[in-house]
């Protein structure tokens, strides 16, 4: 329904909010999904000619939701946008200059600045973390981990930075690399070789394992670290395929479970369970091999069993990792418990 | 299938209103079998009747009859001290009745077979003779007298049971709980001068009387003994529900007096239910209210209705909801500026009693509903417990999405919330499984969701509803193999309390046991005759049963095994209100301020009530 009204909302301005958001992600390798999602509105408010709230706030509705039907995988998105609707809506609120009675173009100019200063400040939070979080990587410690996370990247190199000294405290790190043959980057190496050889670089023991080994490394760690695509309402995790089997098997070795996350990634979804993400995914799908024939007929290439995996681009494949699994979540307003998600998101949210 | 169809029916006969007319010919004996112990029970339990009553007047006779049973649960609950208690009030101003009927008393005990054959064809000359005996009297003065020879015969039974054990200790009991029987008994001037003239004549009674006590009280004075109390829960009885509407304050508004027995009878059910008819009843309350001279609106107007609230009280325990409703409104009325005149405060504060009813509870159970039903998918089996309103909400604003889903209804004795329930949703076109909490582990087998109302939700995230709802959650979480099953609670932020519970113990409501010797749903609704009451206040008044009642008693030769439960040694009954669900338990929290896990309920309570 939104995707036409949107379409020609955003068609009638040269701006394209899906193509600037794409193009906001390849050219800014750390940049998250939130942050360009909040990125884009910016840049659209920059070029849309609105002149008043309603306007403003209508276009801001309209190219959000173009942009998350766009999306395969909208959930890390959507805590971007939210939180800047939200954002624009209580300033817009607030008595004085910048609430209603104001002068509109007064309030947009300040809207801007302000988005780009939360930009900014969203971008910083990854040193935040790694401040935070580098206690946790104890002397001697091996770290389990895995994806292509950037704050759990800069978290362990930091700690390495810390380490590298005379008086060196050394751990050990074990990386889980995707096994999914959809998860080679442009160099044609699995997500995450990147940390694994500035780690090495710093001088950092990295043990390299597909994720059918999890279980087994499992006895040589002594933490799990991970990232997250978003954290949800129950402070659970939203992240890649492959994090929720991790979270199980430290659960049922006792191993602490950590979580590394910004918090402009909190999300207000409330999954009850694997299949509850309010997005979908074809990981498990049925077929007969009849149905395989069929699709191999239709299509040329013979590839059954990775083409549901290719379909929807294996780097957006999720899964949900509930609260119990995780032992705390490490972010830039400090190491929370699973149940002072919902405590923060009720503060920015009230 | 075939349960489905039979839990359905059983539904809808048994649900309520329209279905009065028809279920009153045809009900099965299981109505019946509700009637008569009542009705049995009180005949048994009517205390002693045969060598006393027979004298008194017949229209005194009933109302000592009904008097005495009722008064005499309370006083068996409450253990040996304050069943002595009316006798010291009540004998006093009418001593001289009671001296002159315990002598009409000792003569026709003499022939003590006599009664049962006597009791229809003498009672006119038995009037006749008590009248001529103490002069004209109104009908007060023989309903005085009445009770005044139940008193006596109260003390009588007293002092029996006190004789062994030595007479010293005898008057020391009956003079604190005087004041207790004050109240019921109008006329009881002068209590302490009267008490020691009372006592005396009670000891001089004693000799001639033993005979005839001898043959009744004895054996009835050891079972009265017995604590009928679940001691775990000992605590929980503070005093019985009220049974009338007689000893109210007249500060006490009509509509709130209306609505504290609907509440005693379950008429108004449910913590919204009830928090929205204190609300509404508080509103007539205020604009029926004239500020005293002297007193400020602000001032007087929260100790005014501090009466109504505890008359409300004694009805039945206040829910949560209505004490985070009231101290709402209590605030809101000392927040009025006193120079604001009495007509703006009180629109003002209708207002804020409606946009309040609005904001907490209709509009929440909206947002609520919403957002509860979006967790319902097609092809879902949704398992939910008892009656709750706001789930009804939900499921009908998922079925009207579209959604396909089945419900499984769990229901529970006594109250049978649940009937209600599945006869809307059925109407409504859901696909309805009704069973009991005996066919738990069935009901959950195939569950996918579950849905709970609540009572309360505490601070620590734990859920206070009605018993029974925690045995529900933790199956569902508990199912053997297989994935858990997501239990879901709807509750209005109006419901959170900053109090924590720790076990269903501690904090808790106590009803009525009897409810669970009836075989049927407690629907005494007041005005509105229960299929099953008319068999039983015509039995109450001690008429032969008429033809129309013939299967009732058919029914009554086989009276439930627990009729007698009081008289029985060894036997307590518990009837506990609610239960508490451990936060482990609940997976989410649907509110109106969005959907949270149990371990943020004393935030968001802590900002909806500083808001």
């Amino acid at each position: 329904m939104a995707a036409p009204t949107s379409g020609s909302a955003t068609a009638a301005k040269p701006f394209d909010i899906v193509a600037t958001y794409n193009e906001l992600l390849r050219s800014d390798p750390d940049l998250t999904m939130p942050i360009a999602a909040i990125e884009a509105l910016v840049l659209l408010l920059t070029h849309s000619p609105s002149s008043t709230i309603s306007e403003t706030l209508d276009l801001l509705e309209k190219s959000t939701a173009h942009l998350k039907q766009s999306i395969p995988n909208p959930i890390g998105l959507s805590a971007g946008t939210d939180l800047f609707q939200r954002y624009l809506i209580t300033t817009l609120q607030r008595p004085g200059q910048l609430g209603p009675a104001g002068d509109f173009n007064a309030i947009r100019a300040h809207l801007l600045s302000n988005g780009r200063l939360f930009i900014r400040r969203a971008k910083e939070s990854r040193d935040k973390i790694a401040a935070f979080g580098r206690g946790f990587v104890r002397d001697g410690s091996t770290v389990l981990t895995n994806g292509g996370s950037r704050v759990v990247a800069s978290l362990l190199q930091k700690a390495a930075d810390e380490k590298g000294g005379p008086s060196a405290v050394r751990f050990r790190v074990i990386y889980v690399l995707s096994s999914a043959k959809g998860s080679v980057d442009n160099s044609g190496e699995p997500e995450g070789m990147e940390t694994v050889r500035a780690l090495r670089a710093k001088g950092v023991p990295v043990a390299t394992i597909p994720e059918s080994a999890v279980a087994y490394a499992m006895g040589k760690a002594d933490i799990v670290i991970v990232g997250a695509e978003g954290v949800v309402e129950n402070g659970g995790i939203v992240s890649r395929m492959g994090t929720y089997q991790i979270g199980l098997l430290a659960k049922a070795m006792d191993k602490p479970f950590y979580c590394v996350a910004e918090s402009h990634k909190f999300v207000r979804i409330y999954p009850l369970g694997q299949y509850d993400l309010p997005i979908e995914q074809r990981v498990i799908d049925f077929k007969t091999e009849e149905e395989v024939a069929d699709e191999a007929k239709q299509q040329q290439e013979v590839t059954p069993v990775v083409r549901p995996v290719n379909s929807a681009d294996s780097s957006d494949v999720v899964d949900f990792t509930p609260p119990h699994l995780i032992s705390a979540l490490i972010t830039d307003s400090g190491v929370l418990t699973p149940s002072a998600v919902s405590e923060e998101l009720i503060k920015i949210w009230f | 299938m075939g349960q489905l169809l039979s839990g359905l029916w059983h539904a809808a006969r048994a649900a309520g209103g329209a279905a009065y007319g028809i279920i009153a010919g045809v009900r099965p004996s299981l109505s019946q079998r509700a009637a008569t112990p009542t009705t049995s029970e009180k005949v048994a339990h009517a205390p002693p009747p045969p060598p006393s009553c027979n004298h008194v007047s017949p229209r005194a006779n009933p109302v000592a009859a009904s008097t005495s049973s009722m008064s005499s649960q309370p006083q068996s609950t409450q253990g040996p001290a304050p069943s002595a208690a009316p006798p010291a009030s009540t004998s006093t101003p009418a001593t001289s009745t009671s001296t002159s009927t315990s002598n009409s008393a000792s003569t026709s005990t003499k022939p003590p077979k006599q009664p049962s054959s006597k009791q229809p064809a003498k009672p006119k000359d038995n009037a006749a003779a008590a009248s001529a005996a103490d002069g004209a009297l109104t009908p007060a003065e023989l309903k005085k007298k009445a009770k005044a020879e139940k008193a006596a015969r109260r003390a009588r039974e007293r002092a029996e049971r006190e004789a062994p054990a030595g007479n010293a200790g005898g008057a020391a009991p009956g003079t604190p709980s005087a004041k207790k029987g004050a109240a019921g008994s109008g006329g009881a001037g002068g209590k302490d001068a009267a008490a020691t003239p009372g006592q005396q004549q009670k000891g001089q009674k004693q000799a001639p009387r033993r005979g005839s006590a001898q043959l009744t009280g004895a054996a009835e004075v050891k079972k009265k003994q017995e604590d009928k109390n679940v001691a775990v829960f000992g605590h929980l009885y503070g005093q019985q529900r009220r049974t009338t509407v007689a000893g109210a304050g007249k500060e006490v508004h009509p509509a709130v007096l209306a609505l504290g027995l609907q509440m005693r009878d379950y008429v108004v059910c449910g913590s919204s239910a009830r928090c929205v008819a204190t609300l509404l009843a508080f509103k007539r309350v205020i604009e029926a209210y004239t500020t005293p001279l002297g007193t400020s609106l602000a001032r007087h107007l929260t100790t005014h209705l501090s009466h109504q609230i505890t008359y409300l009280s004694t009805c039945r325990p206040l829910s949560i909801s209505q004490g985070n409703a009231i101290r709402a409104l209590k605030l809101a009325i000392s927040s009025i500026d006193p120079s604001v005149p009495e007509a703006d405060a009180k629109a003002e504060l209708s207002d804020f009693i409606d946009s309040f009813i609005r904001e907490k509870i209709t509009v929440a159970d909206q947002v609520i509903a919403g957002s509860a039903a979006q967790k319902i998918q097609d092809g879902d089996v949704i398992v939910t417990f008892a009656g709750s309103s706001i789930v009804k909400q939900t499921l009908l604003t998922a079925h009207k999405q579209g959604k396909k889903f089945r419900v499984s209804i769990i229901d529970s004795r006594p109250l049978f919330e649940g009937k209600n329930l599945a006869r809307t949703l059925a109407n409504a076109g859901l696909d309805v499984q009704y069973s009991l909490m005996n066919g738990i582990s069935h009901a959950i087998k195939d569950a996918t969701k579950v849905f709970l109302g609540a009572h309360a939700m505490t601070s620590n995230g734990r859920l206070y509803s009605r018993v029974g709802t925690a045995l529900v959650a933790m199956s569902a979480k508990e199912r053997a193999g297989g994935v858990e099953v997501p239990v879901i609670v709807c509750c209005e932020t109006v419901k959170f309390t900053d109090r924590v519970a720790l076990d269903s113990i501690v904090v808790n409501e106590i009803a009525d046991a009897d409810e669970l010797v009836i075989a049927d749903p407690v629907q005494q609704l007041t005005g509105l005759p229960d299929p099953a009451a008319p068999a039983a206040t015509e039995l109450k008044k001690g008429k032969a049963a008429p033809p129309p009642v013939e299967p009732s008693t058919a029914a009554q030769k086989v009276p439930s095994p627990l009729t007698d439960w009081k008289g029985s040694a060894n036997l307590q009954l518990l009837n506990i209100m609610y239960d508490v669900t451990p936060a482990e338990y609940v997976d989410m929290v649907v509110t109106e301020m969005g959907s949270l896990p149990p371990s943020a309920v004393p935030i968001v309570h802590r900002m909806s009530t500083n808001l």
